[in-house]
């Protein structure tokens, strides 16, 4: 695992993101980094600002404070499509599919703005099918796939553009206990095969705890705690978060 | 052989039939009515060409009435030959539509139906207040030049299916799957590097050029065009000729203006109102054929080719290479 200690260059920097949404600040002052090759996981209870965080770093929302740098370019507010092309790209929470088309065209259209040549996309296509275990159903029309097929399916559209940083955007729920089991595999192994660095957002603490090598925890806008899995489950101040305070 | 390349086969001997027929065994209101198909044809593949991604386009007629103007200005005013003046009128309705789309395109879904709608009335009005091209009475003595007259009926036919062909081989290229991702989600299309909105704008500024030259064609088979034969009454003609075709294929586009136009020519000749017959024929066709003339022909033609295809002599061990 590299961290800090080995790689001075960080794969992505946040500094002081801010967000408003009229007068709810919903990101009120985050910092942090990604580093190659790690899986960093971002939690928090709902409405903590988990949510505007990807928007901000994706290039959907503008942030009204702060700073990115993704492998050393500032992309503070590029289009969403100009930070994909740069190699920061990300899955949505719903909707992440092209419904009426088939899986192979769902991956085919992610391979388009990186590759040229007609066999390379199509080889693409197979790679990632693979990856994520959607080679039987290549054919099928997106919206007929089982919902832990399309699930993945929409983590194979941002894979097969080969990112260096991928965003999962809660990308298990609903899958059963097998089924994200089977999941933080192929998360591993996209992780190893392509040395990419993952940030992960996630509900299911313990696909979190079990897949990260280092956890964000977010808390009204802000950065509550920061640290290695067993650090930030045994955090008093998280514990508050989640589960109310002690009397 | 394969079932694609008869298919070609029959496509190109069928238009060779269509273009001999046009010049030399239609007579004139034969011919007439052949370019009048054309020019609706071209006027529904356009508009259908705008609903890959997932917009429908009103102004469709605004750049079909720009490629008329512009031809008959070609024509009338400047006596250039008449392939320059189907390009120019093509060509004008790429480069407003490409002005318009930059600025509208933004929107979508019934915003961009209404902001299109609303460009399409500006421009017919634009018409009728300008004096220099005829006002409220329009354009006159738009004719293709002497030795071209025997032949411009047939001409018509070609530029037609060249431009048929140019946007199927668009649609089934990588742009055409990029085109319906745009429809079904433009949110993930941003998301894997793609420019959404210069995709949308391109694919509009191609149906432009098609709409304009479908104006030039119209402009050159009247003689006569004004402000009058561009209202917005055009794209909704052109819908029902999508609808009632089939959207899912450029075929069903074809199929419906053929039909539709066909029949409203019948129901002229009967003192009918023809724009109340598309009305209903829209609402009857939705409810009766969801999948239009093209979904009918395709259930039909599936197992009677099927058939076909096995009485062949030699054919019946090869299915697996016939589909």
């Amino acid at each position: 695992m590299s961290g800090p200690a080995e790689s001075a260059v960080p794969v992505l920097k946040a500094q002081g993101l801010r967000r408003r949404f009229g007068g709810l600040v919903a990101v009120a002052d985050v910092s942090f980094e990604i580093w190659p090759n790690e899986i960093l996981g971002l939690i928090g209870p709902n409405g903590a600002g988990k949510s505007t965080i990807f928007n901000l770093l994706s290039g959907y929302f503008r942030p009204h404070n702060g700073r990115l740098t993704f492998l050393g370019d500032d992309i503070t507010g590029r289009t969403p499509s100009e930070i994909s092309r740069k190699g920061l790209v990300r899955t949505f929470q719903h909707d992440s599919l092209l419904r009426d088309m088939s899986v192979y065209d769902n991956i085919l259209v992610a391979t388009v703005s990186s590759l040229r040549d007609r066999k390379a996309r199509h080889r693409r296509v197979e790679e990632t099918a693979d990856l994520l275990d959607l080679t039987d159903v290549l054919g099928e029309e997106a919206s007929n796939l089982p919902h832990g097929h399309q699930r993945m399916l929409g983590v194979a559209i941002a894979v097969a553009t080969r990112p260096k940083l991928l965003c999962l955007d809660e990308c298990l729920t609903g899958l059963n206990l097998t089924e994200v089991g089977r999941a933080l595999g192929f998360i591993r192994r996209i992780r190893d095969e392509f040395g990419m660095a993952i940030l992960f957002v996630e509900h299911n603490m313990r696909a979190v705890m079990q897949v990260c090598d280092r956890i964000l925890v977010l808390h009204h806008g802000l950065l509550l705690a920061e640290g290695t899995p067993d650090q930030v489950s045994r955090d008093p101040k998280v514990l508050e978060a989640y589960l109310g305070s002690r009397r | 052989m394969s079932r694609n390349s008869l298919g070609v086969l029959v496509a190109a001997l069928a238009a060779l039939a269509l273009l001999g027929y046009s010049r030399f065994g239609a007579g004139d209101y034969g011919a007439f009515m052949i370019m009048l198909i054309c020019v609706n044809v071209l006027a529904a593949a356009s508009l259908r060409f705008v609903m890959l991604v997932g917009e429908l386009n009103v102004a469709t007629v605004a750049f079909y009435g720009i490629g008329a103007y512009v031809s008959a200005i070609a024509t009338v005013w400047y006596e250039l030959p008449l392939a320059v003046s189907l390009i120019a009128a093509g060509l004008a309705g790429a480069l407003v539509s490409i002005l318009f789309g930059y600025v509208t395109l933004r929107t979508k879904g019934a915003y961009f139906l209404l902001v299109s709608f609303a460009f399409a009335e500006v421009v017919r009005l634009l018409y009728t207040r300008i004096e220099a091209i005829g006002g409220n009475s329009g354009m006159t003595g738009i004719f293709p030049a002497e030795p071209l007259a025997p032949w411009y009926p047939a001409i018509t036919v070609a530029v037609s299916l060249a431009l048929l062909a140019g946007v199927y081989g668009l649609e089934q290229s990588i742009l055409g799957t990029v085109f319906r991702a745009i429809r079904n989600n433009d949110s993930v299309v941003q998301s894997v590097g793609l420019n959404v909105l210069a995709a949308k704008i391109f694919c509009l500024a191609v149906a432009s050029f098609v709409a304009g030259v479908a104006g030039a064609l119209h402009a050159h088979a009247n003689n006569v065009i004004s402000p009058g034969d561009f209202s917005f009454l055009v794209a909704v003609f052109a819908l029902a000729y999508v609808k009632i075709g089939g959207e899912k294929h450029l075929l069903g586009a074809v199929m419906g203006a053929v039909f539709l136009t066909v029949l409203g020519q019948y129901l002229i000749s009967l003192g009918a109102q023809e724009a109340i017959f598309f009305g209903g024929a829209l609402v009857l066709g939705m409810l009766i054929l969801p999948n239009g003339l093209y979904g009918l022909a395709e259930r039909l033609a599936r197992p009677l080719l099927g058939a076909l295809v096995r009485t062949l002599p030699g054919n019946g061990a090869k299915r697996s290479t016939a589909a």
